[in-house]
């Protein structure tokens, strides 16, 4: 039987607890108000005095509803960063005192890790292929852009990322620019559905190697919107479904662009892998980003193009969740990768 | 006194950057004023290089808080208040911790939180669209 393992995740906004046994969920869960109605109170909004609230009404309903008791669980993982540090101090505080209580084993998990071991995560309704290392996975969030080689489940190597702004943050504030709500990634996807994604051009990065930017096209489509309202006040309201699509395959194909380009440097010779022969032929994406329709699209056109096999994570675990955390401990459960009470948060990066 | 400095492109940050730092050599928390798309993330960065940091400084605007260390271990904190709803929000990160660490802090969106900037905070605009203005 695998063990049942308890994975906390508080790096940001998001307080989020869930049980995994072994690779298969047995809850996930994010503090909603409908959690607080269960426990009793409102959910506050944001960072880390949210997550003092949230903490304990969350990891009771993941317990509960994994339908298990807690002196079950084999061990308690937790993010270690990055993150705000005050709100990942509340969730590696709780862990620490909840592995101290129940003598289980603490493990800390890096969150850009987790994002990328999501892919593992399985539902035995739904049975998929995972992916098999090596692989490239594009990790696209609203403060991440990366693009990691994965050589093993804790062997990864950030091959390139962005140099100023996150993709996420390329659709919000587009998104902001044509008066929608934050976080707008979403809406410009939906909106986007009806429009000619060709209609508008925007200006392309022109960044070395595999690193991204997007403050450029965030300023281009931001002059371009002022000057064409001094022309027509109304011109978003009338173009607002083609903006959306130009701007969503515009984001969709600059990140397209270099993950293309990673994996054919990975088959040549910078990251030439022993023994794989020259070709790397498993692609991944994570993070939030990757729920979007026009980006899974292409990754499964370029795909079949190139001869990839393609990995989109299920849509739940795609945006900060704790499931990832869960099965990221998991793993290091089997090696025996276990973490003291001295385990120190960290704010930035450490890969 | 007001400082004025015109860029016409990025490779005049680095110069403007160390006149900064240089007028205000006691000072160490900086508010970057200025409206999406004026360049507050890429003069930060040219700060941040002059200040020795080792990290890319990139745009902080979902984690609110990125932190760099300096090839020396100290940190230098890279603030963006956009995301900001409400000043209890503010509160709830701990913003003194940061802000009161004698460590350098550099603030993108200050006018969001406009009534909890110390008195010392020297503040910076940046205005213009080819040609920038950097006034401090």
């Amino acid at each position: 039987m695998p063990p049942f393992i308890l994975g906390i995740e508080t790096s940001c906004d998001d307080t989020s607890a869930s049980v995994v046994e072994g690779t298969i969920v047995r809850s996930n869960v994010t503090a909603n108000q409908e959690i607080h109605k269960e426990f009793g109170g409102v959910v506050p909004e944001l960072a880390s005095r949210a997550h003092q609230q949230n903490i304990v009404p969350v990891i009771e309903a993941a317990i509960r509803r994994a339908n298990i008791r807690k002196n079950q669980l084999a061990a308690v993982a937790f993010t270690q960063g990055p993150g705000l540090l005050g709100s990942l101090l509340v969730g590696s505080s709780f862990a620490k005192s909840f592995a101290l209580a129940m003598e289980i084993p603490l493990i800390e998990v890096d969150h850009m890790q987790a994002h990328i071991l999501a892919h593992f995560l399985e539902d035995p309704q739904n049975q998929r292929p995972l992916p098999s290392f090596p692989f490239v996975c594009l990790t696209v969030s609203g403060g991440h852009t990366q693009i990691v080689l994965v050589r093993d489940y804790f062997d990864m190597e950030v091959l390139g990322q962005t140099i100023d702004d996150a993709a996420g943050e390329a659709f919000d504030k587009s998104a902001k620019i044509l008066g929608l709500p934050y976080p707008g990634g979403p809406i410009i996807d939906k909106l986007a559905a009806g429009g000619d994604p060709v209609r508008f051009s925007f200006s392309r990065p022109n960044i070395p190697a595999l690193d991204y930017s997007f403050s450029g096209l965030k300023t281009s489509i931001l002059y371009f919107i002022r000057d064409e309202l001094k022309k027509d006040p109304a011109f978003i309201e009338e173009n607002k479904r083609d903006l959306c699509a130009s701007i969503q395959a515009t984001i969709v194909e600059i990140l397209m662009g270099k993950l293309k380009l990673a994996v054919e440097e990975i088959r040549d010779t910078r990251y030439a892998i022993p023994d794989h022969g020259s070709r790397i032929v498993d692609v991944a994406i994570a993070g939030g980003v990757s729920a979007n329709s026009a980006l899974r699209k292409a990754l499964l056109e370029t795909a079949d193009k190139e001869g990839w096999n393609a990995f989109i994570p299920q849509f739940e675990y795609t945006t900060d969740n704790a499931a990832m955390i869960a099965v990221a401990g998991y793993f290091k459960f089997l090696k025996g990768d276990f973490t003291k009470q001295s385990a120190i948060s960290y704010a930035r990066s450490r890969w | 006194m007001v400082n004025e400095y015109s860029v016409k492109s990025e490779i005049g940050l680095p110069e403007i950057a160390r006149k900064l730092l240089a007028s205000y050599p006691d000072k160490r928390i900086f508010a970057l004023y200025g409206t999406m798309g004026a360049g507050k993330t890429t003069f930060i960065k040219a700060i941040c290089r002059e200040l020795g940091v080792e990290d890319e400084a990139l745009s902080p605007t979902f984690s609110i808080i990125n932190e760099y260390h300096t090839h020396k271990q100290i940190p230098v904190y890279h603030f963006d208040f956009y995301r900001i709803n409400k000043l209890e929000e503010v509160y709830d990160i701990g913003y003194e911790e940061y802000l009161f660490s004698g460590n350098y802090c550099l603030l993108e969106w200050p006018e969001l939180i406009e009534e909890l900037l110390p008195a010392e905070t020297v503040k910076v605009s940046i205005t213009g669209e080819q040609e920038r203005i950097i006034a401090f």
